[in-house]
């Protein structure tokens, strides 16, 4: 390789891995919100979803200490990862409950939870930490991340896999990762995956066909509160390492208009999430020379508005 | 793919509807006072502070005779009633013809940065001034409302997230006009210019900013209740809403119903940015906090999308509000909670069968037979 290429390289490298990290929260909510929609369940709460967990992984992971004194140091964030999934999976479970149960209208009932999320969030961030803003005080644990040994022969491959301080990349940009091929596999490999597909499709077919559909529900609503949890968990104990009131800051609702974007398939959901995470990339680095972060914070939503002309567009033509 | 239509958000009637509203009411101040018990040394102080805190005192003593205290307060519940009684009409149009319009918030942004932007540019007298912003906040509210409508007709773009999208597209361009182009390098923070006195609306009410708006409130209530229940266009939308098939087989411009529905609710978001600028902050700082919008929609939902009931809940909503802001200063319960009471109200509304269908039917057996013994006694 000549001088110059290896620099570039390296760069391209770093830009990558900058746009995963900006992606995999948004990766994690899509997945969720991709499942729930195939079932025919839009899942407008993945915003307050992703918040609940990032809260509870936090305030567990930092609290669990003194609840478990006997607990290794390194269990702690991982306990606050379950706390958080679990209480991500409560909320979705009452979603799925008002929408299913209770006969509640499913986008009104989703924009309730999200208002429930941000409201509960900051009001046990001021009963518990005494802040209104953030957790900053608290100095709570990251989830670990996962360095590949042998590759000091390869500088680029250990520039992507093991970061330029040499400690690795978050094991939840693994997961994220694994997800989409895991969901990939889900949908079209498995029984319950077709089983919610063809809810989606045709719900009275479906219940005709004897597929228990409002199981098939209930576990796309739920598979979606855990996924777009782990995005939160993300958030809160990889990407920061504190909670912040609202820091979720839209990421639910790209998360939802990547799935419109990637026309409902997991490898094009995957590909909207990493164009929005590109975007939240590219606004740092114009930020830093001077262009207007604002104008570049429009990009994902007119983008997304693009795609769904584009797409609207297509379908009237054939 | 279609979105869920809004079952809920259709004004409809029974004696089962009728115990909805205030069971749901009951059931999320209750809910709410649970969770408030559980982390507060002092729940039924904070509660009671919630829901008196907006109250004026009336005292009387022998020196001062009569005096009205904490009328400053009581002004702030006027201020907000007008905001959200402005943005519950501004969602309550397009639920009508079943279109999930959540572009109340974008709309209202825009709407008050082209207020202000004309009123420091216009300038000169209230009679040219003042029809001049309101005219720029409405037709910029009507434009921004235009355009998820139109996507939804063209391209059958779900306008849930168009206009999510949009949203956040107005909150930016908001925050890039003030940071870059109206900014007052005087003021030691990102705001505008104070906007001249001539464009401010009159106010009313010493210490507050309740001005002159107030009575644009009913005045906007009856104008959606007209247009919905005597126009061409309300039957249209209103038909749409309730049978989209059938107004579409009787020929209906189905696709001019959904379009005008959302862009004329963009007008009311308008009016709400309108009070925002020219009455209520006077100048708009760059961090105007986005989200005002979804308690619109708390509002629309209340009054289930009735123009009529939509002061009515709006000031309901304005109240807790208020005694929430009481409550913070006065206890250790942070102003949130409301967000969870708002939250829990919208579930235990939109839940259909919270209310057992027996139960209605349950409850006037038992009236009649007490009115009944009450009487034999």
């Amino acid at each position: 390789m000549s001088a110059v290429a290896m620099p570039m390289a390296a760069m391209g490298v770093t830009v990558l891995v900058a746009v995963l990290r900006n992606a995999t929260p948004i990766i994690f909510a899509a997945l969720g919100g991709l499942i729930s929609d195939l079932a025919g369940s839009i899942n407008v709460a993945l915003e307050g979803l992703m918040l609940i967990a990032a809260f509870f992984g936090v305030i567990v992971s930092v609290h669990a200490a003194q609840w478990f004194p006997g607990l290794a140091p390194w269990m702690l964030p991982w306990l606050g990862c379950l706390a958080g999934l679990a209480m991500a999976l409560v909320l979705a479970a009452v979603l799925a409950l008002f929408h299913l149960e209770l006969g509640a209208d499913l986008i009104v009932a989703g924009i309730a939870i999200n208002l429930l999320a941000a409201g509960l969030t900051v009001f046990l961030l001021v009963a518990i930490v005494g802040d209104k803003g953030s957790t900053a005080g608290l100095n709570s644990p990251s989830l670990p991340s996962l360095r590949m040994p042998g590759l000091a022969g390869l500088p680029l491959l250990d520039l992507l896999f093991n970061g330029e301080d040499g400690r690795g990349q978050h094991v939840l940009i693994y997961a994220a990762l694994a997800g989409v091929a895991a969901v990939a596999l889900f949908l079209s490999r498995t029984r319950w995956g077709t089983w919610i597909r063809a809810v989606g499709e045709n719900r009275d077919a479906a219940l005709a066909a004897g597929i228990p559909v409002k199981r098939m529900q209930y576990t796309a609503l739920l598979l979606s509160g855990l996924l777009a949890g782990l995005g939160g968990i993300y958030l809160s104990m990889g990407y920061l390492t504190l909670f912040q009131a609202n820091m979720t800051a839209g990421r639910g609702f790209l998360a939802l208009a990547a799935i419109f974007l990637g026309r409902r398939r997991p490898a094009g959901t995957f590909a909207a999430a990493v164009l929005f995470g590109a975007t939240a990339s590219m606004a740092a680095w114009l930020g830093a020379r001077h262009i207007d972060t604002q104008l570049v914070y429009m990009l994902p939503p007119l983008v997304t508005i693009a795609a769904l002309v584009v797409a609207g567009a297509r379908r009237r033509r054939s | 793919m279609s979105a869920a239509p809004p079952v809920a958000v259709e004004p409809s009637r029974g004696s089962a509807e009728r115990l909805r509203l205030p069971l749901a009411l009951a059931a999320a101040l209750l809910a709410g006072f649970c969770i408030t018990a559980l982390v507060s040394r002092e729940p039924l102080r904070a509660y009671l502070t919630l829901l008196t805190g907006a109250l004026p005192e009336i005292d009387w003593s022998a020196s001062g005779g009569w005096q009205v205290r904490r009328l400053v307060r009581f002004g702030s519940v006027i201020e907000d009633f007008i905001t959200l009684s402005f943005l519950g009409l501004a969602l309550a149009v397009p639920f009508r013809a079943r279109q999930f319009s959540l572009g109340a918030d974008g709309q209202m942004f825009l709407a008050a940065l082209a207020a202000c932007a004309v009123s420091l540019a216009l300038g000169g007298p209230w009679y040219r001034v003042l029809p001049a912003a309101a005219g720029a906040a409405m037709l910029t509210g009507f434009a921004w409302g235009l355009i998820p409508g139109l996507l939804k007709v063209r391209y059958q773009a779900n306008e849930i997230v168009t206009t999510l999208m949009l949203n956040l597209v107005a909150v930016q361009f908001y925050q890039w006009i003030i940071t870059g182009y109206l900014r007052d390098r005087g003021a030691g923070y990102l705001v505008t210019p104070a906007l001249p006195a001539a464009a401010l609306w009159p106010n009313l009410m010493p210490h507050t900013h309740v001005t002159l708006m107030l009575l644009l409130v009913p005045a906007a209530a009856a104008a959606v209740q007209l247009l919905l229940a005597r126009t061409t266009l309300g039957y249209e939308i209103r038909a749409v809403g309730a049978a989209p098939a059938f107004a579409r087989q009787a020929g209906m411009p189905v696709t001019r119903a959904v379009t005008l529905s959302m862009a004329l609710g963009g007008v009311f978001a308008g009016l709400a940015g309108l009070h925002l600028s020219n009455a209520l902050l006077q100048r708009l700082p760059v961090d105007l906090t986005p989200g005002l919008g979804y308690d619109g929609l708390v509002v629309a939902l209340l009054a289930r999308s009735e123009p009529k009931s939509v002061p009515l809940a709006a000031f309901f909503y304005a109240w807790l509000r208020t005694g929430a802001l009481a409550m913070e200063r006065s206890t250790d319960v942070s102003r949130e909670m409301v967000l969870v009471i708002e939250a829990l109200i919208i579930l235990f509304i939109v839940a259909d069968r919270l209310v057992p269908p027996g139960l209605p039917k349950a409850l006037r057996r038992l009236w009649h037979r007490s009115g009944a013994g009450a009487e034999a006694a």
